[in-house]
C-alpha cells in the first residue's frame, strides 16, 4: 500500500533519474546505457577510484595550510629553512636549531597562530647525517582547530635551546628526549633521565646501542639482593632469517627509489640585503 | 556558554565559563591600552618586517572595533575570535611577542643552512 508521501517520492525519483545534479547545479542529462548513438562521443566519466582506503585529503585545508606554512615562513625567514606537507594534509616547518625559541614562540602568541597546546616532542636518530639528532615538535590550535609540527636538529655535543619557558609541556618531553637520544636542552630546569631505572647508563633510542643493553639484573640468593651484572649471554644469538614471504614494504624494495613522502611548499626566494 | 543575568536592566557576565579566566571589568580601557602599547612596539621594527605588516593590520583593525563598538557582546561577535577576555589574552601574548622580536630579528636572510641530506627522508 502506497501512502500519499512515499508516493509523491517515488514519483520525483522517477523524475530524477534522466537527470544529474552535481554540486546543486543541472547539467546536462546523462544517458544511462553504455553504447552511445552514433556521431556522438560517449560522456566522460570521473576516473575510476583505485585506493578505496587511503584517507582522502581535503583540498581546501589543503590550501589554508599551504598559504599558512608560507606565512610563517614570511613572518621569520632568519629560522625557518623549509616548509613541507606530509601525508597530504600535516603542515610541517623545519627550523635551524638556533629559531626553536623564537618560532615556538611565534606560533604560541601570534594572532594567526595560537598553537597554545605542545602535544608532543619526539626524538630521532640518523646516524649517517652530520646532525644525527631530529627533535620534533608537534602543536594544537584549539582557537583554528588546526595542528602543526615543527621540526629541528642537533649531534650529541651541540646544546639545543629548551622551550620550557613557553611550554610547561615540554619540561617531562625534553627529559625523555636526554633519557632515550641524549641531546642536552640548554636552560632546562630539571634535566634528570625519566624513564630509564637508578643508575642506568647510555641513551637506549640511540641506534648504536645494543638491543640487549650492556647489563643484566637478577635476584642473588646469596647476598639477598638484586645484583646488576655486565651482560654475560649465555647463549649467542642465533641467525633468525625474519624476511616474510610477502612484500610488505613494496615502496623500499631494493633497486627502486623510494617515494618521497613529503611535498615541499615551494617558498618566495629570500629578499636580498 | 557565559551565564549572564540582569541587575537593574543592564546584562552582566558572571563568569567566562573557562577556569581560571575571570570575567573582565572593563575590557575596553585593557584592551585600548594592550593595542596602544603593542603598535608602539611594533613601530619599532623596520618598515619591511613581514611580521610587523601583518601584526600591524591585525591589531588596527580590532583598535578600530574596540574605539568604534560600544558593547561588549557586540564587540565579541565582530571580533570573532572568541569572548573579550580570550582577546584580552591574545592582545596580551602579542604585546609579549612583538617586544621580544625587537630582540630576536626574525626578518633578517636565513641564519644557518641545512647539510645537504638533513632533511631527505627516507635516506
Amino acid at each position: 500500500m502506497l501512502t500519499p508521501t512515499l508516493a509523491r517520492q517515488l514519483t520525483r525519483a522517477a523524475k530524477c533519474v534522466g537527470q544529474l545534479r552535481i554540486g546543486g547545479a543541472a547539467v546536462a542529462p546523462v544517458r544511462l546505457f553504455s553504447t552511445p548513438p552514433p556521431g556522438q562521443t560517449p560522456p566522460t566519466l570521473p576516473p575510476p577510484e583505485t585506493r578505496p582506503a587511503v584517507r582522502k585529503v581535503n583540498s581546501a585545508v589543503r590550501q589554508n595550510l599551504i598559504e599558512f606554512g608560507g606565512y610563517v615562513a614570511e613572518c621569520l625567514p632568519k629560522y625557518v629553512q623549509k616548509v613541507q606537507l606530509a601525508c597530504g594534509d600535516e603542515l610541517e616547518v623545519l627550523i635551524s636549531p638556533d629559531g626553536v625559541v623564537p618560532v615556538l614562540s611565534f606560533l604560541k602568541d601570534h594572532h594567526q597562530c595560537q598553537f597554545a597546546n605542545l602535544t608532543d616532542i619526539a626524538g630521532m636518530d640518523v646516524p649517517t647525517r652530520p646532525y644525527r639528532f631530529e627533535i620534533i615538535y608537534n602543536f594544537l590550535s584549539l582557537r583554528f582547530n588546526s595542528r602543526i609540527r615543527v621540526k629541528t636538529y642537533t649531534d650529541e655535543v651541540t646544546p639545543i635551546d629548551s622551550c620550557n619557558d613557553i611550554f610547561k609541556a615540554a619540561n617531562w618531553y625534553e627529559r625523555e628526549i636526554w633519557d632515550m637520544y641524549g641531546v642536552f636542552f640548554a636552560n632546562h630546569p630539571d634535566l634528570r633521565r625519566i624513564l630509564t631505572d637508578y643508575g642506568f647508563e647510555g641513551h637506549p633510542q640511540r641506534r648504536d646501542f645494543p638491543l640487549s643493553g650492556y647489563v643484566e639484573v637478577r635476584y642473588d640468593d646469596e647476598v639477598k639482593r638484586v645484583v646488576v651484572e655486565p651482560l654475560e649471554l649465555s647463549q649467542e644469538f642465533r641467525k633468525f632469517d625474519l624476511t616474510s614471504p610477502w612484500e610488505q614494504f613494496p615502496n623500499f624494495r631494493e633497486g627502486g627509489k623510494p617515494p618521497s613522502l613529503t611535498e615541499e611548499v615551494k617558498l618566495p626566494p629570500p629578499k636580498p640585503k | 556558554m557565559s551565564v549572564t543575568s540582569k541587575i537593574a536592566g543592564v546584562v552582566v557576565k558572571k563568569t567566562t565559563g573557562l577556569t581560571g579566566l575571570a570575567v573582565a571589568k572593563n575590557p575596553h580601557h585593557v584592551l585600548d591600552v594592550l593595542y596602544g602599547k603593542t603598535l608602539r612596539a611594533l613601530q619599532k621594527l623596520p618598515q619591511d618586517a613581514a611580521y610587523r605588516k601583518y601584526t600591524e593590520e591585525i591589531i588596527n583593525k580590532r583598535y578600530n572595533l574596540v574605539k568604534t563598538e560600544k558593547d561588549v557582546f557586540e564587540l565579541e561577535k565582530k571580533i570573532g575570535c572568541g569572548q573579550i577576555e580570550e582577546v584580552i589574552v591574545q592582545a596580551e601574548n602579542e604585546l609579549t611577542l612583538a617586544r621580544k622580536m625587537a630582540e630576536w630579528k626574525p626578518w633578517e636572510t636565513l641564519k644557518d643552512t641545512p647539510p645537504p641530506t638533513q632533511w631527505k627522508w627516507p635516506m
